[in-house]
């Protein structure tokens, strides 16, 4: 960068209101978003601002005085303007206007013709789609929920939610979100849904995975055991001998789809009495296995 | 690209009392409202020229207001022109293209 005093055009001496003013004087002329029809200005500004945002500072214009820094300063560079948004096409932001030449479509001529489609586009236009986000609880999202929205700037949504949405999925509101600028429909508004986890259940695609745990007796003898499904618990049918990580399937107990409904996955889990128990210990005691029984064959090196 | 409010108010050099100012006056419209406040890039790019605005072009709240109406109008009118431009080129070609059609078949 060349000399910053240079580039604001004041003297070496100028006092703190000078650079400001100098400063002022330049960035009506230079600045983008002033001048949106100027590009061949915007580096100039972009100088301008350098130079102002290190004389503007006493410290970093002292320091530069006396020789400590260099010019090149360290200023975040800007990397896009307002006005390289507002330019977009038409369904570009909110803050379009065109108070500014809505009398000239009056007329019957050509021009006036064209702005007039061009107004009625713009008022057409549909109002902007309003993004939120709302946590459901995991039965509400398997089993489905009206809810209702409470909006930040009052007023509130009711979100029919359906039964099996997925986490991360969109629902769409048609015509809650923000009004049109003019006479278009207005905008939607999308919902995100997020799911909380479960205590209990965990959910792969349509199917609901459980870990039941059962008692030593049912699993060696089989037994009938409650186990919790989405839609209230289900008598389950625990076979002889059956040992902790297998899967029982209880068909159509998961999520609902369409047609029909994904599965539950139950996985038993054998848990041991928590308090010591004598009579068990005695039992076990004298208990000799078969000589298959080795439940670490398969950690064998 | 949805910018959430933590990062709006650090990109854009904001504290959140300022940021509340501006969307009151409207001056930004928030691209999301809940839970949180969200912003997109251009009411990134409108908060950096408001900033300008106020801190070094010395722009008092009134007058921000004023501006930002003022460049909001600039802006659509010169869509408008580019969209007049862009019809009246595409007239002109066709006219061109029928004239030298029309040449064309005089000359055969």
């Amino acid at each position: 960068m060349t000399d910053p005093y240079e580039i604001l055009g004041v003297a070496r001496s100028a006092i703190a209101e000078e650079i400001q003013k100098a400063y002022r004087r330049l960035a009506k002329k230079l600045h983008p978003d002033l001048n949106p029809g100027d590009r061949k200005s915007e580096e100039r500004f972009k100088e301008v601002s350098a130079a102002y945002a290190l004389l503007s500072d006493p410290e970093k214009r002292r320091q530069f005085d006396s020789g400590e820094i260099d010019a090149s300063g360290a200023e975040r560079p800007r990397e896009r303007y307002y006005r390289d948004f507002a330019a977009e096409g038409a369904a570009g932001h909110p803050y379009e206007n065109r108070s500014g030449y809505a009398d000239f479509t009056e007329g019957d001529d050509i021009f006036s013709e064209l702005l007039r489609r061009h107004a009625q586009e713009a008022r057409r236009a549909r109002g902007r789609d309003l993004l939120y986000r709302l946590s459901v609880e995991f039965l509400d999202a398997v089993n489905g929920a009206t809810k209702r929205l409470s909006l930040p700037e009052g007023g509130s949504l009711e979100l029919a939610i359906p039964p099996g949405v997925q986490d991360g999925q969109v629902l769409r509101l048609r015509g809650k979100g923000a009004p049109s600028p003019g006479e278009g429909e207005p905008g939607d508004a999308l919902v995100e849904i997020l799911i909380n986890p479960h205590r209990f259940f965990t959910r792969q695609g349509d199917d609901i995975h459980l870990d039941l745990p059962v008692t030593l007796a049912e699993a060696v003898l089989g037994g009938q055991v409650r186990a919790p499904t989405p839609t209230g618990s289900v008598v389950l049918t625990v076979p002889k001998g059956s040992n902790t990580g297998a899967v029982l399937r209880l068909k159509g107990k998961g999520v609902p789809r369409s047609g029909g409904r994904g599965d539950e996955f139950v996985r038993l889990k054998v848990m041991l009495p928590i308090e010591p128990d004598p009579e068990l210990e005695a039992f076990l005691a004298n208990w000799a296995p078969g000589p298959d029984y080795d439940p670490r064959r398969d950690l064998q090196p | 690209m949805i910018i959430a409010k933590l990062e709006f108010l650090e990109r854009a050099r904001l504290d959140r009392e300022t940021l509340d100012l501006w969307i009151e006056e409207e001056w930004l419209i928030p691209a999301r409202r809940a839970p949180e406040l969200a912003f997109s890039e251009v009411d990134l790019a409108r908060a950096e020229l408001i900033r300008d605005l106020t801190r070094d072009l010395g722009v008092n709240d009134a007058g921000v207001g004023v501006i930002l109406n003022l460049v909001d109008q600039v802006h659509g009118l010169r869509k408008a022109l580019a969209d007049v431009l862009q019809s009246m080129r595409e007239r002109s070609a066709r006219s061109d293209a029928a004239a030298s059609k029309g040449e064309d078949r005089d000359r055969s």
